[in-house]
């Protein structure tokens, strides 16, 4: 009868003991409501130019409008290859002949990151964002140059 | 701090000292101890404006786990002189989590007190027992700030641990049932702390006020307790 009073008293003691640390685990936890999200619009001198041409080099400037948002980044790349990257809504960049694989036709890819207005964490804190993609078919000439 | 340390170490065993085979006994209290915690209640909500979203305080220092040990010596009929450790703890937690990641910040608080006792029962009869009790006490608070972030796929944590010493008493009344050998009882007591100001265990700066860096925030234990008593008399 002790022994059973006492492995009691033991498993009543041992299952009090987490009480004496406090701890707490509740998580406070919501769903985001959305905003609208941003109007998002991009141009640049090359648009209204079939298959321009890269003989030397080829300026491109772009100029994004966005409203109701913030741009995070923009990146170019050609071929798989990143080249060129920026925050700013306007800018500029080269594009040269030896950028692509082989001569001929070939896509620029310029990938535009901006805010989700999601109002979730990661979108607060510009961590989470909305992609807009622009494809431009680029005459690469070689030229013999490469 | 020390030598107060020591003399108050001194003062606990004073009353158990050449009390060997007299009516010396020790009595453990549990229950629940509510305290004020103005400036952490108070750092809390600041740490909760300093969200990027809109979080929330789902915790914030509730009434918690109180446990002391008395050792004492019948020095008169009514009066017992002794000296224990009492440990109190608390805390707060503010969080938010939603699809993307989550934020949390958890402050635990935890009192280790030590301090010599007197006891001076008012009425007892051949069971019952009613008492009044004051404790004096040095006052160790720890206190651990753990604050978390996981937004997608980046995550990372800090720890910070802060500590404060300061002087302590304790005023309460207790009535008590006693059986053949042992005593239960219910006690309801205030604790009176007179705060001490929060140091980082590491390199020992002082935990300031985010909006008076004049300021160190302090601890405050001061409050109510109720608590379940067992005595055990190591001889009547």
């Amino acid at each position: 009868m002790r022994k059973a009073l006492f492995f009691l008293l033991a498993a009543v003691f041992l299952c009090l003991i987490p009480a004496c640390f406090y701890s707490d685990v509740e998580l406070f936890e919501v769903i985001p409501v959305p905003g609208d999200p941003p109007v998002f619009s991009v141009t640049t001198n090359l648009d209204s130019l079939h298959h321009p041409q890269v003989n030397d080099s080829l300026e491109l400037i772009y100029n994004v409008e966005i409203a109701g948002g913030e741009l995070y980044f923009v990146y170019a790349e050609v071929a798989g290859t990143p080249f060129f990257e920026s925050d700013s809504t306007s800018g500029f960049f080269w594009i040269y002949p030896e950028m692509a694989d082989s001569s001929g036709v070939d896509t620029l890819y310029l990938d535009f990151y901006y805010s989700s207005n999601s109002n979730s964490l990661a979108d607060r804190v510009g961590y989470e964002a909305l992609m807009d993609h622009l494809k431009i078919a680029v005459d690469f000439n070689w030229g013999g140059q490469k | 701090m020390k030598k107060y340390i020591l003399i108050l170490g001194l003062l606990l065993l004073l009353p158990v000292q050449n009390s060997l085979g007299q009516d010396i006994g020790f009595k453990l209290y549990l229950g629940a101890a509510s305290v004020r915690m103005d400036d952490m209640k108070y750092l809390q909500e600041h740490i909760l404006s300093t969200y990027p979203v809109e979080g929330k305080i789902t915790s914030s220092f509730p009434p918690f786990t109180s446990v002391s040990l008395i050792v004492f010596k019948q020095l008169y009929e009514q009066i017992r002189i002794g000296g224990g450790y009492s440990y109190s703890t608390t805390g707060g937690k503010s969080s938010y989590l939603d699809y993307s990641g989550s934020l949390f910040t958890e402050m635990s608080a935890t009192s280790h007190r030590l301090g010599a006792y007197l006891s001076y029962s008012l009425w007892g009869g051949e069971h019952l027992d009613l008492s009044l009790y004051g404790k004096a006490e040095a006052c160790m608070s720890d206190l651990s700030i753990h604050s978390s972030y996981s937004i997608q796929n980046y995550s990372n944590s800090v720890y910070n641990k802060y500590r404060a010493i300061s002087p302590a008493g304790t005023v309460g009344g207790e009535i008590s049932y006693r059986f053949k050998k042992f005593a239960l009882g219910l006690s309801a007591s205030y604790l009176v702390d007179l705060t001490g100001n929060l140091k980082e265990k590491d390199g020992g700066n002082s935990l300031l006020d985010p909006n008076d860096t004049e300021r160190t925030l302090s601890s405050d234990w001061t409050g109510w307790q109720i608590q379940l008593s067992a005595q055990i008399p190591l001889k009547f």
